[in-house]
């Protein structure tokens, strides 16, 4: 891979790293590979194919948007693999082609006939029937027309701004005798609040134009009189890397709406250009967004598959669509008893989606109604802005309650979203914080104070993801809840830091970062090292999404030299190399992709017979450990470490949806081996979820229950 | 503090907070006080100031730094608030030597009250000590160490040293010497002096100090060096690994301590930051306080100290658990340092003690009179037992001589304001009542000088009743007749000197209370109070 060069580090050289990008394109290729995999369902397909697209999106913003601002400004360090950032941009350039070209292939040659099948047809305008094509007419003269906005160019002015990731339509018009002008040239912009695919009417099925071709046959009755030469399709992309800048910006809000502007006018990184435009074309859209060729991408079918995903999605066509998991909701979490009641008797570890998030939302509902409750204290991060959570919070604080909310505003792409509810959320009376200066708060934790007969009790949350319902459908997270003082004070302790009351002290449970928690977790496999070179077993096992940071790879492969059994199940990027002799034979990397986004992270030493369990929210990227306000949170709940524990073991076993990273960096998909038994991981976990609620309901119908006058 | 999971008492527990103004932090302390007295912690907040980097080296607080705790304490507002604390009574904040020595310190106390609606109390060194000296006793109880051995509790502060010694559990010495770790860093000008240098040069200037307390302990037997303060919390939570949270006085070795204390002190600031989680105000007390400790420790021969994880804030918990009324052991405690004092000065202890007791008759007596708080009572026993000091120095005006004597001792478990109140009460045994032109009783407050009044009332009359310091009224009665109190005396043949005694003496007591105050020998009719 790299060329050899002085090895300036001590023993490890760059060939020990994978580098993240690469790594990160790697992850986006075994999404693809769903989508392209006959045996998921064909919705489900079209599923993956806009989640590669909407991630390609997101990377090109973001990291590359990030690459070309260091060589912009002529830094040429090079990261942990060994890579200058020009070297670096060439690689991911050659691999987003290739993925580009698979992903349309995929599209054009195995989705599409599929579809078509399945009687859900894109119909070209050549080939609508009179009455699809009088509606398509009839939408065009009333729906579209009046919000198009055809911009013409002016050869002499700079050329417009336009928006990032929107589809525009470039019309070059012919010369027009009487005039001197030469050719010219206007671009329309689609606009954001018409449905990209226009349903036209069918008998049966389902079948679909796309807006740009309606918009391209209907071209000329934008440029009455003109005669149009050419129209092609095109999208840009720009550099979303942008930090807010906190000390020159002392009210966050204002600074992140500056953010949100600028973000409008950064440059460009990413010309996608739709089939057919002729080289001159071509050629001139690359001078007006200034990029160099190889930032162009030709692409052989419809820009934008992320959009894709409202076809994936749409209504019935049920027979190709994944078998629903409904969320399962334990009886012994459910209402009437409350949530109050059963936290104070027992702690609960939920492990969603396969659990219902009900019970944590439900926590939250009575929180904001009962009377006991004194405080409530939350972040919020992506959070959607009619969620019931951001509800019962306002609900609280009309009630007279304590309400804090740690809004982080820095959620990527999500920002305009958070601005607007944090917002509301201020007005009904709750104490909004908008996150911590210089650190993105990532952290997820909730704490309702609650004054009952025998005093103060605090009640907790800990989590792995979002406090959103809808992603909690979608992502598995671990949710961790409890009554318990030492957690609570630490819960206390740790609001109390972040939102500047105090300073941080030492925590009775908990670690935090950027303070503590690398440290805890080096601490771990440090303990495991020296228990395996005493001579006892020593086992270490994380799930996390992404492995990054260079300390705890280290870290790792020490582990590793010193015989340390290391499984990592590692969703995304992963800059560890396991399976190098002498290196890290002794660790393996998994990867699971599968129909819902694995997400939790979770922690596990063998710490001899006395193992340690923890939920973090953090991934192990040296971001998050320095720059973010994460937790990890032990779990010593007997019953909950257990189900930690099937859970890590099962994830390691899976031979279905699991991919194992190589040496050489790549990632092979999993099988079964000899007379392995399938697993399909999260199959396994529904079923399991499924199976507990039917052996807790048969238990429940032996066992009756009178109802006793409430009080 | 670990109160078991489903502790299902019947009584709530009451949140309370209390706060802690000091040099370099502002720390609160939230709790729930079970009914029996049980102190159960909910949330322990500190964020660091420089109000004694201000103090102690402008002589006032900075207009920036009271803005800053303003902020800080509106924020502790706003904490409690999340606990439902909002009652005035639940909440006591005090403030130490770094808000004392402020030349601006009313208007810090002002800007408090007008910003964060606390009301802050600023406390005396022998207040501090009577806190943290109740938070001692009752860790040492819990901990089952509590024996006679003499023991030295120290607590190096920003700005002064506190030394407690205590004998057979009871305090013997309490003083505070002007040794303090912001004082030594701004004075010794630290941050400019090469690391190499800086532990000698504290060294010596520390030790001076420890001479000092080493005279003023030359008689103890000290078997037990505690030390407190929150530099050595920093230092336990690096040396000792106790998972036990009720275990909060641990023993740690001095040779152990002394390596871990230069290490400390010859770190740069920067790098106790970086290296320590300190913030800048802990890390620039902590390298000369645990020198101090160090050398102190060597100075009494100490091979081990006990690091205390206590605080001042612990003894407010234990006081506001306890009503904040004085406990049996705390009256024997002031008793204690009260009798002690006295024989330094070789009073008669035999009268003192017996015009004490009397005074305590007659407070109880006029209780609907008076209506005084139970906690004069002992004032004014020990006024009456210190009454006669004066006479140390000089029979002539000797009751002005026993005020000042009194002013200017350390009455362990006292406040200023109460020793003041005990000096005055003192001063008006005899002579001149209370005058215009008398003051250290026209400058203090209103009810302060009613209080005196009605004290020195009794210990007039009292005193009378020993006129010839025979102590032969051993048990005497009361009765009501219209305007007068009769005493009624039981065994006493002849009472000619002290009914002389007693009409030079009664007539405060009769402005005061009203009442004339007759002797009489007992005819049965009276209610006599038995003392034996």
């Amino acid at each position: 891979m790299a060329k050899p060069r002085e090895a300036k580090k001590k023993k490890l050289g760059p060939h020990a790293f994978i580098n993240r990008e690469l790594s990160w394109l790697e992850f986006n290729r075994r999404v693809l590979e769903e989508a392209r995999d006959p045996s998921v369902p064909l919705l489900e397909r079209l599923k993956f194919l806009a989640i590669t697209g909407s991630n390609l999106d997101e990377f090109f913003m973001v990291r590359v948007g990030g690459l070309q601002l260091m060589r912009a400004e002529g830094r040429s360090q090079r990261d942990a693999s060994g890579l200058t950032p020009t070297q670096q941009m060439e690689r991911i350039s050659r691999y987003a082609r290739r993925m580009v070209a698979d992903q349309y292939t995929c599209l054009i040659t195995e989705l599409e006939p599929a579809l078509h099948e399945a009687r859900i047809r894109r119909v070209h305008m050549d080939d609508l029937d009179a009455e699809q094509a009088a509606h398509v007419d009839r939408l065009f003269e009333e729906l579209f027309f009046p919000v198009l906005t055809p911009r013409a160019i002016d050869p002499d002015k700079p050329f417009p701004h336009l928006a990032a990731l929107t589809i525009h339509l470039a019309v070059r018009l012919a010369h027009q005798p009487d005039q001197e002008s030469e050719t010219r040239m206007a671009v329309i912009p689609m606009p954001g609040n018409l449905a990209r695919f226009v349903t036209v009417p069918i008998e049966d099925g389902y079948e679909y134009v796309l807006l740009e071709d309606v918009i391209q046959a209907y071209a000329e009755r934008l440029f009455p009189g003109e005669i149009i030469e050419e129209l092609c399709v095109f999208r840009i992309t720009r550099n979303a890397d942008m930090r807010v800048r906190e000390d020159e910006a002392p009210d966050l809000m204002a600074g992140m709406e500056d953010i949100l502007e600028e973000r409008l006018t950064s440059p460009c990184v990413r010309l996608e250009i739709g089939p057919g435009a002729s080289n001159a074309m071509i050629e001139y859209l690359e001078r007006a967004f200034n990029v160099e060729a190889s930032h162009v991408m030709l692409a052989p079918g419809p820009l934008d598959l992320k959009a894709y995903m409202s076809i994936a999605t749409m209504a019935g066509f049920d027979e190709y669509k994944c078998e629903p998991w409904p969320p399962q909701l334990r009886p012994d979490l459910a209402a009437p008893e409350s949530m109050f009641d059963i936290l104070s008797s027992r702690n609960v570890l939920l492990y969603h989606p396969y659990d219902s998030f009900e019970p944590v939302m439900r926590l939250l509902d009575e929180a904001a109604d009962d009377p006991g409750v004194l405080a409530i204290k939350q972040i919020l991060y992506r959070t959607s802005s009619q969620s019931p959570i951001v509800a019962a919070l306002a609900r609280a604080a009309q009630k007279g309650k304590h309400v804090t909310a740690l809004v982080e505003l820095k959620a990527r792409f999500d920002e305009a979203r958070n601005i607007e509810w944090a917002k509301a959320l201020e007005t009904a009376g709750v104490q909004v914080v908008y996150g911590v200066r210089g650190f993105k708060t990532h952290a997820k934790v909730c704490l309702i104070i609650r004054r009952e007969a025998s005093g103060i009790r605090r009640y907790l949350h800990f989590g792995t993801g979002n406090y959103n319902e809808s992603t909690a459908r979608l992502y598995t997270d671990i949710s961790y809840m409890m009554c318990d003082e030492d957690y609570g004070a630490d819960a206390a302790t740790f609001f109390n830091t972040i939102t500047g009351y105090a300073q941080a002290v030492q925590y009775r449970k908990i670690e935090a970062a950027p303070l503590g928690l690398r440290a805890r977790l080096l601490e771990g496999i440090e303990n495991e090292i020296e228990r395996c070179n005493q001579g006892q077993k020593a086992h270490i096992m994380a799930k996390v999404n992404s492995l990054v940071d260079p300390t705890l790879i280290k870290a790792l492969y020490r582990a590793s030299q010193a015989g340390v059994r290391v499984d990592l199940n590692v969703r995304g990027i992963c800059c560890l190399r396991p399976g190098v002799p002498g290196l890290s034979e002794h660790i393996r990397v998994v990867s699971i992709v599968d129909r819902f986004l694995e997400h939790p992270r979770i922690v596990y030493f063998k710490h001899g017979d006395d193992p340690l369990y923890y939920i973090s929210s953090a991934d192990w990227m040296s971001r998050n450990l320095d720059k973010r306000i994460e937790l990890l949170v032990p779990v010593e709940d007997p019953a909950a470490q257990q189900r930690l524990r099937e859970i890590l073991e099962t994830c390691f076993k899976d031979n279905v949806k699991s991919w194992e990273l190589t040496s050489d960096g790549h990632y092979e998909r999993s099988a079964q081996r000899g007379k392995q038994k399938r697993v399909r991981s999260q199959e396994v976990f529904y079923e399991r979820a499924r199976q507990t609620v039917k052996e807790m309901e048969q238990h429940q119908r032996t066992l009756f229950k009178p109802h006793l006058p409430s009080g | 503090m670990n109160a078991s999971r489903l502790n299902a008492k019947s009584k709530p527990g009451i949140p309370v907070a209390v706060i802690d103004i000091g040099s370099s932090s502002i720390r609160m302390e939230i709790a729930e006080l079970a009914a029996d007295g049980h102190v159960n912690s909910l949330e322990s907040l500190q964020h660091p100031v420089d109000l004694g980097k201000d103090t102690f080296t402008l002589g006032r607080i900075d207009a920036a730094t009271i803005e800053e705790c303003a902020k800080i304490l509106r924020g502790f507002r706003r904490i409690m608030g999340e606990y439902g604390i909002t009652d005035e009574r639940s909440i006591r904040a005090v403030a130490t030597s770094s808000v004392r020595e402020a030349s601006n310190r009313e208007a810090f106390l002002n800007r408090i009250l007008i910003a964060a609606h606390i009301r802050v109390e600023i406390i005396d060194e022998a207040e501090v000590n009577r806190l943290t000296y109740i938070a001692i006793r009752d860790n040492l109880e819990r901990q089952g160490a509590l024996d006679d051995s003499d023991t030295l509790a120290i607590e190096v502060g920003g700005g002064s040293t506190e030394v407690l010694l205590m004998q057979e559990g009871l305090v013997t010495q309490s003083r505070t010497y002007r040794l303090g770790a912001l004082r030594m860093r701004e004075m010794l000008g630290i941050n400019r002096t090469p690391a190499h240098r800086v532990v000698p040069m504290l060294g010596r200037h520390i030790q001076r100090t420890v001479d000092q307390m080493k005279w003023a302990l030359r008689e103890a037997d000290i078997k037990r060096l505690i030390v407190l303060g929150g530099d050595v919390r920093l230092a336990a939570q690096e040396l000792v690994k106790t998972g036990n949270d009720n275990e909060r006085l641990a023993p740690v070795s001095l040779s152990k301590f002394k390596k871990f204390a230069s290490s400390m002190a010859s770190i740069s600031v920067d790098d106790l930051v970086r290296q320590h989680r300190l913030s800048y105000q802990e890390a620039e007390t902590v390298g000369p306080a645990l020198l101090a400790y160090a050398r102190m420790a060597d100075a009494f021969n100490m091979d081990q100290l006990w690091i205390a994880g206590i605080t001042l804030r612990d003894g407010m918990l234990l006081e506001m658990a306890t009503g904040g009324s004085w406990t049996d052991h705390f009256k024997a405690q002031v008793l204690h340092s009260a009798r002690a004092l006295g024989r330094k000065y070789q009073y008669e202890e035999k009268h003192a003690t017996h015009v004490a007791r009397l005074s305590s008759l007659f407070f109880a007596e006029l209780q609907d009179e008076h209506d005084l708080d139970p906690r004069y009572e002992l004032l004014l026993r020990i006024a009456a037992q210190l009454h006669e000091i004066g006479l140390f120095v000089a029979n002539q005006s000797h009751h002005k001589h026993s005020m000042y004597l009194i002013m200017h001792s350390d009455l362990f478990g006292l406040s200023k304001a109460d020793t003041t109140l005990v000096a005055v009460t003192a001063r008006y045994h005899r002579r001149a009542v209370p005058r215009a032109t008398h003051t250290e009783y026209t400058s203090l407050p209103q009810d302060q000088r009613l209080v005196i009044s009605k004290l020195a009332a009794i210990l007039r009359v009292a005193d009378a009743l020993d006129q010839n310091h025979n102590q032969q009224f051993q048990n005497i009665g009361f009765l009501r007749e219209k305007d007068r109190l009769v005493i009624l005396v039981r065994g006493v043949e002849d009472m000619t000197l002290e009914r002389v005694a007693l009409k030079q003496k009664s007539e405060m007591f009769e402005e005061v209370y009203g009442m004339k105050v007759e002797l009489r020998k007992d005819s049965g009719r009276g209610r006599i109070a038995d003392h034996g």
